[in-house]
């Protein structure tokens, strides 16, 4: 062999050479177009599975039956915003009573408590970032907030009202307009302190924000094609943006005595007011002085370059589809996203819809081929079994619950991928990260806390070994809402389609069909299964239903084909 | 452009001197077997610490001899000069770096002056890329640079991994994200390992063969990881239990991951590769604390540095396994060179590198930066010494890859620097820069128009080129082979804006920068 061709080949240079172990498949030839294939339970539950964290049986068959087009409208549909989360604890918060909301408020300076406050708001804000994805319902809004909060990163730099307001924002925006959340984004708090815009004045520019702006936040680094120059913008365009940008400051809310909308504030004569020049990348395009408007000049400016609509498409196409780009998913795919995109005004509701209806999304090719990332992979199961129905009542109990799940229960934090707590400000390395991508979630020491986490939920029980029934996924409820769980490979049938992406061999429907009644003959569940409906109520008969479903289920999820979608 | 390359050390006695017959520099590189010889089993391994976030050199490594215009160009956070850990009178250790420097004086440090590459990339994160893929600035590439030196010693990984002859993970990244650094053609050569006794059996239901599509692609390489998961585990977990640790590591996340690294070597496991990393070193603001400027935020990220290593090598000191271990700093990139308002600095250009272990050539690689009394905004430390030569040099000496192979898995130009000593003799340390300096000028400076680079070669190739204050290679002012004698080289400067600027001379095996300023 050839060792010196072969180690031309190892240095994997350009897109030309093929990265996986196995070649190149022919990517899918569909584009944008609409799909007009058949509309049956895999491509209801394929979409539903993409566009929020998971779905119920009777979401997919509900989608099944409203169509593909009432489907996609209803995941787009702006829903009322979610009541914001309370104090459910503290009772040394003088600003908020329990079961009432502190989002809108401050505190005093010097308050001795503050350090307890801010950890009590901390908790609710988790617990309640928990309640809305298993809540969220067919709606697309969750999984855009996430997209956003991956897309424009900050950490929680302390302040849950900071926090707030940043989530807050995206959640309300997440199906808006871009370049209005941008420029939201721009001077929100926590963003100002994460990207020390903070500390950006006019005798001595901080270029963190504006650096991170042009390369992630909108318009994204092409080719370095020469020194300071990145194809879309150059080094000075940096320094200018920065420039622009000066006179922006976050406060911490306890410095104010009162109402704390005064977090972000525009000082005057920390602002640059000379005029800023951009490079050829923008036209040489000149920003005179226009004080707290100017950053709205800056973010249209970029925003009127078409490269900026396919370098937010392709994000949104990592997101949603798949994470290789191929030149005829660029041409077919992203190019008449884009189009769509910057057409309206960067209204991102129209070039979502066109992607969820589209062949593309639907072609069988794209069926199967994402990793699940932790939220996926934990949240798809739990909201198949109805975990949000389960939850207790009591408000406490239930914040307690929601934020013990949060913080340490399903092992966020060890799968590597946890809300407000980002590795930095690219985000998550699987939405960008040659080669790998997707793999990235999955290794040897994340491995580990997905077995775990998968018991957990089929299996909590007190350290004495007395199971904690509403922490567990209700199995009896999961199978009770299928077609026929009477016929155990009816049953193997109906939880593989709706929990994995693609049908499995009939080996291991063999394998799994084993674990229900292993060495017995099919009617053995029937009959028994039968009693159960017949007698709910007896225990010894619904005890060992549900142990068997709960091997079962065990069974599915630890199969490799369920870390996908 | 095919060079010869002769070894600049003070320390190459030991080795081989380089002999001059006649203007000709005769090779006499230690060969492969020589390695072989002080360490027949090649269970050598390398340990690398990523500093995640652009380290700032110059608040870590100290040119003294530069102090005063260092200390004009970032007055709120410079170190006072009486702090210094004096290393060699003309370069000093930030003061929280005892442990290094207690390193440095057993011979057991090297430092890697102005590490970086030609037009510097100030993004976090291409400059990662490049770092851990050890491409040019302008060139793509997804693997990794030890990944493609395990794709030569590993075909067909993960195929048939673990097997009887290769019972050992390739690498193992300390934490829970596998290292770009090797990633290779098919999969990534390095296993994640965050608790080393934590590890069980994962089952994954009946196999059946995945489609020949993108969903079975993925397929294919879950099971993969899940076998592979299960095949490395009684390895990792049985080395966990064997090793032991002699001496108690600082409780930072850093000194577990190196004390697990210990852990496991001393357990027997004999792995190539172990990367760990520390984060927090993207210090736009409060990078020290104004009041005092020894410490702060950037030095309690050295002295956690400092400890972990210093716990580490006395560690190996311990368990006898010094000799195995070579050990190896980087960041993405360093900082500016002016501070800014907010007590920090913003991304810059070059910045050192430590080597560490009992077999560095001890001292130091090329010389202090200089820097100018009138540093510009967006200035960064030029880069002397080209990061790829540092890893070429460690595949040469340490893995024994041959040179010819170290130019195709790294880059053409590579230029071997002797990093590695052969581990016998404790009593080498001298002190001094191994790579020998050369006098390089630039007449007149300042410049208004013309100038010329002065500077004295043997018969050798030569590349000189115009380089500005961000970094940015602007022209190469000649590239060929050179008699031996002195050299005027013209640097025609009349059109260059006004501002700082450097001459970069590179012979064989060694290159000096020269400051001048455009006026």
């Amino acid at each position: 062999m050839d060792r010196r061709a072969t180690l031309a080949t190892l240095l994997g240079k350009s897109n030309k050479t093929n990265k996986s172990e196995n070649q190149d498949f022919a990517p899918p030839a569909s584009g944008l177009d609409p799909y007009t294939g058949s509309w049956g339970f895999e491509n209801a539950a394929h979409l539903l599975r993409r566009a929020t964290f998971g779905p119920t049986v009777e979401q997919v068959k509900q989608s099944v039956q409203d169509g593909l087009n009432a489907t996609v409208a209803k995941l787009l549909e702006d829903l009322p915003m979610p009541s914001p989360p309370v104090n459910y604890y503290y009772t040394n918060d003088p600003y908020t009573e329990i079961g009432s909301s502190w989002v809108d408020k401050g505190y005093v300076q010097g308050d001795s408590n503050l350090g307890q406050i801010r950890t009590s708001r901390f908790r609710s804000l988790r617990a309640w970032t928990m309640e809305q994805i298993l809540t969220e319902g067919v709606n697309c809004r969750e999984k855009m907030t996430l997209f956003w909060h991956n897309h424009f990163v900050t950490a929680n730099e302390g302040e849950p009202l900071y926090v707030w307001n940043y989530i807050n924002t995206l959640r309300e925006n997440s199906l808006g307009n871009i370049k209005e959340l941008v420029k939201k984004v721009t001077i929100d708090a926590a963003m100002l302190r994460y990207l020390n815009g903070n500390q950006n004045r006019k005798n001595a520019p901080n270029e963190n924000y504006a650096r991170e702006l042009l390369e992630l936040f909108t318009i994204g680094k092409g080719p370095l094609v020469r020194f300071g120059d990145y194809t879309n913008y150059t080094e000075d365009d940096i320094k200018e943006s920065a420039k622009v940008l000066t006179g922006w400051i976050a406060r911490f809310s306890n410095m104010y005595n009162e109402y704390y909308t005064k977090i972000t504030e525009f000082i005057p004569n920390y602002h640059d007011t000379s005029s800023k020049s951009l490079s050829y990348r923008f036209n040489y395009a000149q920003i005179d002085n226009a004080d707290d408007e100017e950053y709205k000049i800056l973010i249209d400016t970029i925003f009127k370059k078409r490269e900026c609509a396919r370098f937010i498409c392709r994000k949104l196409y990592r997101w949603f589809v798949y994470y290789k780009i191929t030149p005829d998913v660029e041409a077919d795919v992203i190019e008449p996203m884009s189009q769509i995109l910057h057409g309206n005004g960067y209204n991102v509701k129209p070039a979502l819809e066109a992607l969820f209806k589209s062949q593309h999304f639907h072609d069988i090719l794209n069926v199967g081929p994402m990793i699940r990332n932790p939220f996926d992979f934990v949240f798809g199961p739990m909201k198949a079994s109805y975990y949000s129905e389960g939850l207790p009542t009591d408000l406490y109990a239930r914040y307690l619950q929601l934020y013990n799940l949060y913080t340490s229960k399903l092992k966020f934090n060890l799968m590597q991928m946890e809300y407000f707590n980002h590795p930095d400000v690219a985000g998550w390395k699987a939405y960008y990260q040659e080669p790998s991508f997707y793999r990235i979630w999955i290794n040897s020491a994340t491995l580990p806390p997905r077995r775990d986490v998968r018991k957990y939920l089929l299996y909590a029980s007190t350290s004495r070994g007395v199971p904690i029934e509403s922490e567990r996924l209700d199995v009896l409820k999961l199978a009770s809402r299928l077609d026929n769980p009477t016929d155990p490979n009816d049953l193997i049938d109906e939880l593989t389609r709706l929990l994995m992406p693609q049908p499995i061999s009939p080996g291991q429907k063999t394998y799994l069909k084993e674990l229900l009644i292993p060495g017995l003959p099919d009617y053995e569940w029937s009959i028994e299964y039968g009693q159960y409906l017949g007698n709910p109520d007896d225990k010894d008969l619904k005890n060992s239903i549900e142990g068997k479903l709960r091997i079962l289920l065990n069974g599915i999820l630890e199969m490799p084909e369920s870390y996908l979608s | 452009m095919k060079r010869r390359k002769f070894i600049q050390t003070s320390t190459a006695a030991a080795v081989g001197t380089p002999i001059m017959l006649n203007g000709l520099s005769l090779n006499v590189l230690p060969t492969k077997g020589f390695f072989k010889k002080m360490n027949p089993l090649n269970d050598k391994c390398l340990v690398i610490i990523q500093m995640l976030g652009g380290n700032d050199g110059l608040n870590m490594v100290i040119p003294i001899d530069q102090y005063d215009n260092l200390a004009n160009a970032r007055p709120n956070i410079i170190l006072p000069e009486n702090s210094l850990l004096d290393l060699n009178g003309l370069t000093g250790l930030h003061p929280a770096m005892t442990g290094l420097k207690g390193l440095y004086d057993n011979a057991r440090l090297t430092v890697v002056h102005s590490a970086g590459y030609p037009s510097q990339n100030r993004s976090h994160f291409r400059s990662t890329d490049i770092w851990t893929s050890a491409s040019a600035a302008n060139e793509f590439v997804s693997s990794g640079w030890l990944g493609r030196y395990f794709d030569t010693k590993f075909p067909g990984y993960p195929n048939g991994y673990p097997n009887v002859e290769n019972k050992n993970p390739v690498a193992l990244t300390m934490s829970s994200l596998v290292s770009e650094t090797c990633q290779g053609s098919a999969s990534n050569f390095s296993l994640a390992l965050t608790n080393p006794f934590s590890l069980s059996a994962l089952n994954q239901g009946e196999d059946s063969e995945p489609p020949n599509t993108p969903y079975g692609d993925e397929l294919r390489f879950l099971r993969q990881a899940i076998d592979q998961t299960n095949a490395y585990n009684d390895v990792i977990t049985g080395a966990a239990k064997h090793g032991k640790n002699m001496v108690s590591y600082p409780n930072t996340s850093l000194g577990n991951q190196l004390k697990n690294v210990a852990l496991l070597l001393a357990g027997g496991l004999h792995t190539k590769v172990f990367v760990c990393s520390i984060g927090g070193f993207d210090t736009h603001a409060n990078q020290v604390d104004v009041n005092d400027t020894k410490v702060g935020n950037h030095a309690n990220l050295l002295r956690t540095l400092s400890d972990a290593i210093a716990a580490f090598q006395e560690d190996l000191f311990q368990l006898g396994l010094e000799e195995r271990v070579l050990g190896m700093t980087f960041s993405e990139f360093g900082r500016q060179i002016k501070s800014n308002f907010s007590d920090g600095t913003d991304h810059g250009t070059a910045a050192p590198m430590f080597l560490f272990g009992k077999c560095v050539s001890a001292g130091f690689v090329g010389e202090n930066p200089e820097i100018s009394a009138n540093v510009q905004v967006q200035e960064g430390v030029p880069m002397q010494n080209d990061f790829r030569n540092i890893y070429g040099s460690i595949m040469r000496d340490w893995f024994e890859v041959e040179e010819e192979d170290v130019r195709e898995l790294l880059f053409e130009d590579f230029e071997y620097y002797q990093v590695v000593d052969p581990c016998s003799s404790p009593g080498k340390f001298a002190g001094q820069a191994p790579i020998e300096a050369f006098d390089l000028n630039v007449f007149p400076n300042p410049v208004i128009d013309n100038a010329e680079a002065v500077f004295e070669s043997f018969d050798e190739d030569a590349r000189i080129t115009l380089v500005d204050g961000r970094g940015a290679e602007l022209r190469v002012l000649m590239e060929g082979r050179l008699y031996a004698g002195t050299h005027r080289v013209p640097v025609e400067a009349s059109r260059l804006p006004r501002g700082n600027y450097y001459v970069r001379v590179q012979l064989e095996g060694r290159q000096q920068t020269k400051l001048f300023v455009k006026i």
